[in-house]
């Protein structure tokens, strides 16, 4: 029996850090520690309640927006404020360039070198790989792989592996072939260019890239942006971006689930939460994700009742007990890191005493099994084209294939979306706080990491309590008080370990959850001490 | 932006103490000066790989960030590329891409502008405040300053708004 531990070394405590035990080559056990908006209670309560967003859009450096929205919701829900359709439909678009730009960059950027050897593809052969690209996707742009590769050996050769240092370049459990991997390394590249188009559709209505400035409790600030002019630019960079979406992300996703069949039954959860988004109407009845959750990989799904969502804290470095989020709680006790104690900066929420998945897997999962028909028939596409039943996607290849596939469900329906945008219409309905009395409420929404919610109490005019429960803490949280694993701890149990001092099949799982945790700190450090450090005892 | 455009990039978390600084910096130039139409500001945040896209239209970058370089906390330095390039690793999460890879990545592909790197030495990048330490709030003329003779050097020009520098590290 070893234990490994990937800890990512920072100046700053509070990185993601995963623990297993492998027996016999398996992992055995996991532990997830992780640090997240400690403190921000200090910077918000007192604050106006209107103002709370321009802060939580801070608190992360890739979810902006969601944090902005969650806060304003909050606001809203409280004073039961309702905003026009303008607004309902640019904070749609918003949110939906969010999910067309960070889904791509979590595949080809962040998830795609768990499974992509960038070393491989250099001893490529060219015209192979040409073949390979029409054969897997003829309406994909042209690409000179020879370009590429001479591109990536001069990064390679110069010893200048720069953003692809510090990989398990070689491990035996690459599968795929030179070629495979110069076509999905290209389309790395491919991807970053693509990626600028998604951030500049998300300027158009934002008010100003890359911050959202053009949020405000009541709707959004944008009117004079809701012009045909913009709105035909919107949609011109949108058709580029499904055209990426169909021709090269969906046929790639597939692709790499083949060639990865084992891993339709590795790294699995049971059960899933979602809280439902995208409104399609004023009154929110109809939603593009429907909410719901599953339990036990089930097919029925239930309604969601956020009285019963609690936040444990026994293995987390915090006093007191489990509260429901709107009278939560922070209050920091840290001891030591000790697996069988307490091991984490973030809290444990469970769904009446479950712990749930959310994101990408849940979302469809919920959607597919309330017969949304969109979701059902690019499931069953997946499933056709791959070779997959609908049990194969409780594991690391549904969550990255859920990702995808909802990625293109909202490209495709923001198309439509922007018809209903009227450049004669409110955008806001004006929300004043009342300076005495007391109210709270919440913000919800799915933001591409999964469900997303924050809780206010206001009192006489300002915040008294601020709390939030996040994609991640629900993904990556720990134990709770029954000793009962999070989602991610019991995903990695059973995956195969090859070599305990390369732990890649362990990165793939976590990396599937697109973990959002070490958002605080973004400082330049002389020293090159940001690798994985890896300990095997 | 034009040809010869010039954009002073702030980047850092403004809810930790002094690792918002070159966002502080940023700020208090544009509400001190006026400058030449090539001359364009940016709060960056900690936004990272969504900075591409206005990296990728500027002819000259000019950064104002945060460096643990192990100097006296206050001490200004200015990098290059060649500082940074070997600083960037593989991460776990899209939250981990930090500005030296975003740099690295448009490097990459081709579309870095020429870029100076201006950083200030930080007491304290802990703490969740929105104010920057005294020391910090001390040398944020001099940080200005400094940026101010980078604009210059790239082609740009300003002059004064006629007031005092505003008290930095304060919202």
């Amino acid at each position: 029996m070893a234990r490994i531990i990937i800890d990512p070394v920072t100046r700053i405590e509070g990185h993601l850090k995963i623990e297993v035990e492998v027996t016999n080559g398996k992992v055995t056990d996991a532990w997830s520690s992780g640090t997240l908006f400690r403190g921000i209670e200090t910077i918000l309560n007192g604050r106006a309640p209107d103002d709370a967003w321009l802060f939580t859009q801070r608190l992360c450096g890739v979810c902006t927006y969601v944090h902005g929205v969650a806060s304003v919701r909050s606001v809203e829900n409280a004073l039961s404020s309702k905003i026009p359709s303008n607004a309902r439909i640019v904070r749609n678009l918003l949110m939906g360039g969010q999910y067309v730009h960070d889904h791509p960059v979590h595949f080809y950027h962040l998830h795609g070198l768990d499974w992509v050897d960038i070393v491989s593809a250099l001893s490529a052969d060219v015209n192979e790989t040409s073949d390979l690209a029409k054969s897997l996707s003829p309406n994909a742009p042209a690409i000179d792989f020879a370009s590429i590769k001479t591109r990536l050996q001069n990064f390679v050769s110069s010893g200048q592996l720069g953003i692809f240092n510090g990989g398990y370049w070689g491990h035996s459990a690459y599968l795929l072939t030179p070629e495979e991997n110069l076509l999905l390394a290209s389309h790395y590249l491919l991807a970053l260019r693509q990626q600028l188009i998604a951030a500049e559709m998300h300027a158009i209505f934002g008010a100003k890239n890359p911050h959202v400035q053009s949020l405000k409790v009541g709707g959004v600030t944008c009117k004079f942006d809701i012009t045909s002019e913009r709105i035909s630019k919107f949609r011109d960079l949108l058709t580029q971006m499904r055209q990426f979406i169909d021709t090269v992300y969906i046929p790639d996703v597939k692709y790499v689930a083949k060639k990865y069949s084992s891993w339709k039954s590795i790294g699995g959860f049971n059960n899933y939460l979602c809280y439902g988004d995208f409104p399609l109407n004023d009154a929110a009845s109809d939603l593009l994700f429907p909410g719901g959750y599953i339990l036990n990989k089930g097919t029925s799904v239930s309604n969601v009742d956020l009285s019963q969502i609690t936040e444990h804290v026994n293995h987390s470095w915090y006093s007191g007990s489990a509260l429901h989020p709107s009278v939560g709680q922070t209050n920091p006790a840290y001891d030591s890191y000790n697996t069988d104690s307490r091991y984490s900066w973030l809290k444990a929420p469970r769904y009446n005493g479950n712990a749930m998945e959310v994101g990408p897997l849940a979302r469809i999962l919920v959607a597919y099994y309330k017969n949304s028909s969109d979701v059902v028939s690019l499931v069953n596409s997946l499933l056709s084209d791959t070779g997959l039943n609908a049990a194969a996607l409780h594991s690391t290849l549904g969550r990255a294939a859920a990702r995808a596939l909802e990625t293109k469900l909202i490209a495709d329906k923001m198309d439509g979306w922007l018809n209903g945008l009227d450049p004669n219409g409110e955008v806001l309905t004006a929300t004043t706080v009342p300076s005495t009395g007391s109210s709270n409420g919440y913000g919800i929404n799915e933001a591409p990491r999964g469900a997303l919610g924050h809780w206010i109490d206001i009192q006489d005019g300002k915040i008294n309590n601020y709390q939030m429960v996040v994609p991640s803490t629900w993904n990556l949280g720990p134990r709770d008080s029954n000793d009962v694993r999070g989602p991610v701890e019991q995903a990695l149990i059973g995956t195969p370990v090859e070599d305990a001092s390369k732990p890649l099949e362990v990165l793939r799982i976590v990396h599937s959850y697109d973990p959002c945790l070490a958002c605080a700190v973004h400082v330049i450090d002389a020293k090159k001490d940001k690798s994985y450090i890896v300990k095997v005892s | 932006m034009g040809t010869r455009s010039i954009l002073v990039l702030g980047v850092g978390n403004i809810l930790m103490s002094d690792e918002g600084s070159g966002v502080y910096a940023v700020r208090t130039l544009e509400a001190t000066y006026s400058f030449s139409s090539n001359v364009s500001f940016l709060d960056g945040g900690t936004l990272g790989m969504r900075l591409l896209h206005p990296i990728s239209l500027a002819y000259s970058l000019i950064v104002a960030d945060t460096a643990i370089l192990g100097k006296a906390p206050g001490t200004i330095s200015r990098l290059t590329m060649d500082d940074i390039r070997m600083r960037t690793v593989l991460k776990n999460s899209m939250h981990q891409i930090s500005f030296s890879e975003t740099l690295t990545m448009a490097e990459m592909m081709g579309i870095l502008p020429a870029t100076t790197i201006i950083t200030i030495e930080p007491v304290d990048i802990e703490t969740m405040s929105v104010e920057l330490t005294p020391v910090i709030t001390g040398k944020m003329n001099s940080f200005c300053e400094i940026l101010l003779s980078e604009i210059l050097a790239s082609g740009g020009t300003y002059k004064s708004r006629n007031h005092v520098l505003n008290k930095a590290g304060s919202f």
